[in-house]
């Protein structure tokens, strides 16, 4: 006769990922579920990854804004402010102050997008659909506006060594202040539809709740960190660009679950807008940029800039050529993954898709999900429509 | 350091630290501006600075963790923070002795730039809950290290290349 199972052996192992052709991140999860309780979870990372750091080190500094700009395609923006501060350092050169401000109001017109890029998410993940239609076509205003801006509704490639490449005109101005009012009340109409359309907070309250002590013990940042009561925002605390001179609110809930993620977003919005506005209204004339040598005098230099996903940190090391000696880029999702297990153990799998989606990852992963029975070896495919449905059910 | 209390400073930070170091074990320090330092302390002091740093000085924050391949060492450096300073704490590593204590036991975020580190440069982080393979891709060789100085962009090609021909074989 066989032997009766252990506890240990009823556990299923799910593993989710890794691969989604659209995405921009692919992500391995390795859940050890009992029914449909999520009891473990292990990551493998890296099925995007470029080697961008070794990349670095063989090509010359103007070469790398290029490449930093391409590490990612939400925040490069953030990518390449991180870079420049972190040369400009180096370089001991202080930027325009019309540069600064410039980069601090593309940086929340970035921020925007990428909050309500993520509230669609959301939406679609938690079955809304008409919400995700709505909200990005409402992202597609913030779009035109980086387009005028920039010439381009990704890699805005604003950002040079020393200061901006581009201004922002005053004929701009009255276009880019309609457009973030416009915005500004399409977020509260969101707030107001997030709060009182039931089906919304019963799917994202008191979900993948991450406690406050958790979230600072591994470190976590961003919306991810602020949704637990933490008034971290390195806006305030570490203060690059122009925020300095800026008047702001940094959002906080305490919920620790993917429904005050979403607020936080949210609100976060409301502040961007505000903080462009006083942008335009105080943006002083003046150079766009100064002029820097090729080769940077050996140093090195650590540089922390609020992403939209959280803080993101690079640290350079110069050696005197025209190539950096090491440079380190380490993003906000990386920082986030360890919080994002805490918040899927104890959880169902049917809220795996929204919780991984809550810490605004690229959650190319959910596509294809195997689904391993470890006694018998039957393994099947769950698609990530499927998967929704479940989670809808 | 609350930032309410005053104005940060990466300074009285570093001041600290040092003081509660001692004269034995000198740290050596740089203060390029006031919300940045980079400490470089002994070996054999790491664990317990960082002790303090974390569980005394309210730098609890572990922004990750940087390794640097120069000549015969390593240079490690954990980037901690207050959330205002980010304070850089510095340990070189002897190449024929590449192994450091795990900070998970102190800052449990520590563990995946722990073995973001001793993946891509053979660092060993002893009492790390496990050092699996993070971000490379399967097939990569055991015990090759891509962010070494001597593995050249040519050479990783070639292993990737190699891996991708060995992959093929075994479907």
């Amino acid at each position: 006769m066989p032997e009766k199972p252990t506890k240990q052996d009823d556990s299923f192992i799910v593993p989710i990922g890794p691969q989604h052709p659209a995405l921009k991140e692919f992500e391995y999860f390795e859940l050890r579920v009992d029914g449909e309780q999520v009891l473990d979870v292990s990551v493998r990372l890296g099925y995007n990854h470029r080697g961008i750091e070794k990349a670095l080190e063989s090509r010359t500094y103007s070469q790398n804004l290029y490449l930093v700009e391409r590490i990612c395609g939400i925040c490069s923006h953030a990518h390449t402010t991180c870079y420049c501060q972190a040369i400009e350092q180096l370089l001991n050169v202080e930027i325009p102050d019309r540069a600064r401000y410039i980069r601090t109001l593309v940086a929340e017109l970035e921020r925007i997008h990428s909050h309500l890029l993520w509230l669609g998410i959301a939406a679609h993940e938690i079955g809304f659909d008409t919400l995700f239609m709505y909200v990005w076509a409402d992202r597609e205003i913030v779009m035109d506006l980086l387009e005028l801006i920039s010439g381009n509704r990704v890699n805005y490639a604003m950002n040079t060594i020393g200061g901006v490449t581009r201004d922002v005109r005053p004929a701009m101005s009255d276009k880019i202040m309609t457009g973030i009012h416009q915005l500004e009340a399409r977020a509260r109409y969101y707030k107001g539809m997030c709060l009182e359309e039931g089906s919304v907070m019963q799917r994202v309250a008191g979900v993948g709740i991450l406690q406050r002590q958790d979230a600072l013990d591994l470190c976590a940042v961003g919306p991810t960190l602020r949704a637990c009561g933490v008034a971290s925002d390195l806006r305030k605390d570490d203060p690059y660009a122009a925020y300095d001179a800026l008047s702001f609110d940094v959002i906080t809930y305490d919920g620790g679950d993917v429904g005050s993620r979403m607020l936080v977003r949210i609100d976060e919005v409301a502040q961007s807008v505000h903080i462009i506005e006083q942008c335009l209204q105080q943006m002083p004339p003046g150079s766009l940029q100064v002029k820097v040598p090729g080769k940077v005098p050996s140093g090195e230099a650590v540089s922390r800039v609020e992403a939209p996903r959280g803080e993101l940190i690079h640290y350079a090391r110069s050696n005197g050529s025209d190539q950096p000696e090491r440079y380190k880029v380490r993003a906000p999702t990386f920082a986030n993954m360890p919080a994002l297990s805490k918040m899927l153990i104890g959880g169902y799998i049917a809220d795996v898709p929204i919780v991984i989606a809550g810490i605004d990852p690229c959650f190319g992963c959910l596509d294809r999900m195997s689904f391993v029975d470890v006694r018998t070896g039957r393994n099947w495919v769950w698609s990530s429509e499927q998967l929704r449905r479940r989670a809808q059910a | 350091m609350d930032t309410a209390q005053g104005k940060p400073s990466a300074e009285s930070a570093v001041r600290t630290l040092v003081s509660y170091l001692g004269e034995g074990r000198a740290a050596e320090a740089q203060i390029p501006s006031t919300q940045r330092a980079f400490v470089t302390v002994p070996l054999d002091s790491l664990r317990d600075a960082m002790a303090f740093l974390v569980r005394d000085q309210g730098f609890g924050h572990l922004s990750t963790i940087t390794a640097v391949d120069v000549n015969e060492h390593m240079e490690v450096l954990y980037h901690l923070s207050d959330r205002t300073v980010s304070l850089s704490l510095r340990v070189l590593v002897p190449k024929d002795h590449l192994v450091l204590p795990s900070a998970v036991d102190l800052v449990p975020g520590a563990v995946l730039y722990e073995r973001e580190v001793h993946e891509l440069f053979g660092i060993v982080f002893e009492g790390h809950p496990g050092l699996q393979p993070l971000l490379l891709p399967d097939g990569w060789p055991e015990g090759l290290y891509p962010m070494r100085k001597k593995l050249s962009l040519e050479q990783i090609r070639g292993v990737l290349a190699d891996a991708r021909e060995a992959y093929k074989a075994r479907r």
